[in-house]
């Protein structure tokens, strides 16, 4: 079990809340630097999803615990997408991590980037919340407003349920408490969360500028670092 | 992550190990709820038979590993309840004990009162029922309609009907709301002795947590002393729907866990009797634990919540809410790992699928805790804790 120094469990607050009240970009940069300065973080498959500083600032690739210098022929920017709090740049680097990246020291860098994605990635379904919550409660439906409709409430309730078991789960959980297969679950159960919460938002939550981008984003990065799955 | 300290580590393992004395009761309490009176002897009914009991009334526990556990705060009792309901929870709600109108009487009755409640229980095994829902009105105070008559000499006469009122046809002490005056003050609590004139319950046949003996009261002018007014020393705010209120909050937590112990059980049971399991099996069997492990972390927090202050009922709701829907999804998904006809082929199966489905109802409804989850979020309650974490490690 990895031992929690203070300063892990302040760059995870951090980014939970630069998550929740500044929008991804920060939030992605606060990690990013905390636990990977100067490198551009990627998931096994060599995809990232980065702050547009981390991208410009990065002299090499950290390919899920590996690292490779930077091959910038091969790197694809699939998506550059404002979000509020900053830019994001998707990228898929035709890069995977080899297959010995446990070896070296990546081991404990993946852990704590690992538990940060899931904790920025709540922060974020947490701000999705409130803007459906502030949006419903400015709707009106007859002489009421959506948020009062009852199954509008039932809905926010399951969503909130569901955010408060994933934040359980996670508080005080230190860097490799959790086993990979665990963060792969709260991740799922996050992109559930989340797209109940864009269906409240009907059409106005399919926009670009809507805060359904910004979970679309949140779901990619669950994509682009799930842990890589064993053969069957 | 709430972690058990190692006092509660050291129950948990005691009580793990008293449960495996409980599961081959399991369908034995299932076709006649009474059995339990057989195994009074078993050190897991006898737990529950005084758990609750503060140690200033007389409460002097066996000793487990060198501590005494009282089971006075809602974390104790989740992990006791979990472990036992994973066992069997038909016995787990079959055993005598003070529980619901325990919390009850420990959150409003006054020292002679306690005094009186907790010397019963400790005297003998016997069961409580704590007497709230009624037929037309469900547990909505407004439409209470049980009522409490007073008389000159201070007392009352007490006359209604109660209805899904776990083991109130053989509790010998009770705790039963009334209203003793129209508004929303006038709701108060009263705590019954059933073998007075006036009271009668009666089971109802259930489909499953028939350990449970979930009855039906009828209440005819049953007299009630003065001194049987339940928190008549506190402000008339304190007593009636702030008290059922604070109890449920209180008691969720331990229900949830009530159907985390379910899941578990149903898992356990898959693992015994499925030896080996396929590639994509083994990925659904693994989903499943972590869906129990997650929801687990969700009630321990919510107990933990509610010991530090009883008005924080949210996350007791939450944790109801999800454990309760877990319980139904896993044994449903237990099945499943049999092949077709599995519930018929293992009645164990069944039973936990039927027991599952009380978890939906008792203590509120998914839909209630649905609304007090929306009403904590519209006060501000939900995130008032939020800077607690992740440095709390």
């Amino acid at each position: 079990m990895t031992t929690l120094v203070s300063d892990t469990a302040a760059l995870l607050e951090r980014c939970h809340d630069a998550a929740r009240h500044e929008g991804p970009a920060p939030a992605l940069a606060a990690l990013a630097d905390g636990v990977l300065p100067g490198l551009l973080p990627c998931g096994p498959g060599g995809h990232a999803v980065v702050a547009a500083p981390t991208h410009a600032g990065a002299h090499a690739l950290w390919l899920d615990g590996a690292r490779r210098p930077l091959d910038p022929a091969r790197t694809k920017i699939r998506a550059e997408l404002d979000l509020p709090g900053g830019r994001v740049v998707l990228l898929d680097t035709g890069h995977a991590a080899p297959a010995d990246r446990d070896a070296g020291a990546g081991a404990e860098p993946r852990e704590v980037y690992g538990l940060g994605l899931v904790w920025l990635r709540l922060g974020l379904a947490q701000a999705l919340r409130a803007a459906c919550f502030t949006r419903l409660a400015h709707r009106r439906v007859g002489d009421s407003t959506l948020l009062q409709q009852q199954l509008v409430k039932g809905t926010v309730a399951d969503v909130l349920a569901e955010h408060l078991e994933i934040q359980a789960v996670l508080s005080g959980a230190r860097p490799g408490d959790l086993s990979p297969g665990m963060l792969d679950h709260l991740h799922g159960r996050i992109t559930a969360a989340d797209r109940e919460q864009v269906r409240l938002l009907g059409a106005a939550g399919y926009l670009t500028d809507s805060p359904g981008l910004t979970a679309y984003v949140s779901e990619l990065l669950a994509e682009a670092y799930a842990a890589a799955k064993e053969a069957p | 992550m709430t972690h058990l300290d190692d006092r509660l580590l050291i129950l948990r393992g005691q009580i793990r190990e008293w449960g495996a004395q409980v599961r081959p009761l399991a369908l034995e309490i299932d076709r006649d709820p009474e059995a339990v009176r057989h195994h009074f002897a078993l050190p897991a009914v006898r737990h529950l038979a005084t758990m609750g009991v503060p140690e200033e009334y007389g409460h002097e526990p066996e000793k487990i590993g060198g501590h005494r556990f009282y089971g006075v705060s809602a974390l104790e009792r989740a992990v006791v309840m979990e472990e036992l309901a994973c066992a069997d929870v038909g016995t787990l709600v079959a055993s005598p004990g003070p529980l619901l109108a325990g919390v009850a009487v420990g959150l409003c009755a006054d020292d002679r009162q306690k005094r009186w409640f907790y010397g019963r229980v400790l005297a003998e095994p016997l069961w409580t029922c704590f007497a709230l829902t009624e037929p037309e009105g469900g547990s909505d105070a407004a439409a209470m309609r049980t009522s409490l008559t007073s008389t000159p000499d201070g007392g009352a006469l007490l006359s209604g009907e109660k209805r899904y009122v776990g083991n109130a046809c053989r509790a010998q002490l009770g705790v039963v709301f009334a209203r003793a005056r129209p508004g929303p003050l006038g709701i108060t609590a009263v705590l019954v002795d059933t073998a007075e004139p006036g009271f009668d319950a009666r089971p109802l046949d259930m489909i499953g947590l028939r350990g449970a003996r979930i009855s039906s009261v009828v209440m005819d002018r049953m007299p009630i002393p003065e001194d049987r007014f339940l928190g008549r020393h506190l402000t008339a705010t304190r007593r009636g729907v702030w008290a059922f209120v604070q109890t449920f909050n209180v008691l969720r937590p331990g229900v949830a866990a009530i159907a985390v112990g379910i899941a578990r059980a149903a898992l356990e049971y898959v693992a015994e009797h499925r030896s080996t399991l396929s590639g994509a099996e083994r990925e659904r069997y693994e989903e499943l634990v972590r869906r129990v492990d997650a929801t687990r972390h969700l009630v321990h927090h919510a107990a933990a919540a509610v010991d530090a202050r009883g008005t924080d009922g949210h996350l007791a709701s939450a944790a109801k809410l999800r454990a309760a829907r877990l319980a139904e999804d896993v044994t449903l998904a237990a099945a499943a790992f049999f092949g077709p006809g599995a519930r018929l082929s293992h009645p164990f199966l069944d039973k936990l699928a039927r027991d599952a489905r009380a978890m939906e109802f008792l203590e509120g409804t998914g839909n209630m805790q649905r609304l007090n989850l929306f009403q904590g979020l519209l006060g501000g309650k939900v995130d008032r804790d939020r800077r607690r974490v992740p440095a709390d490690a």
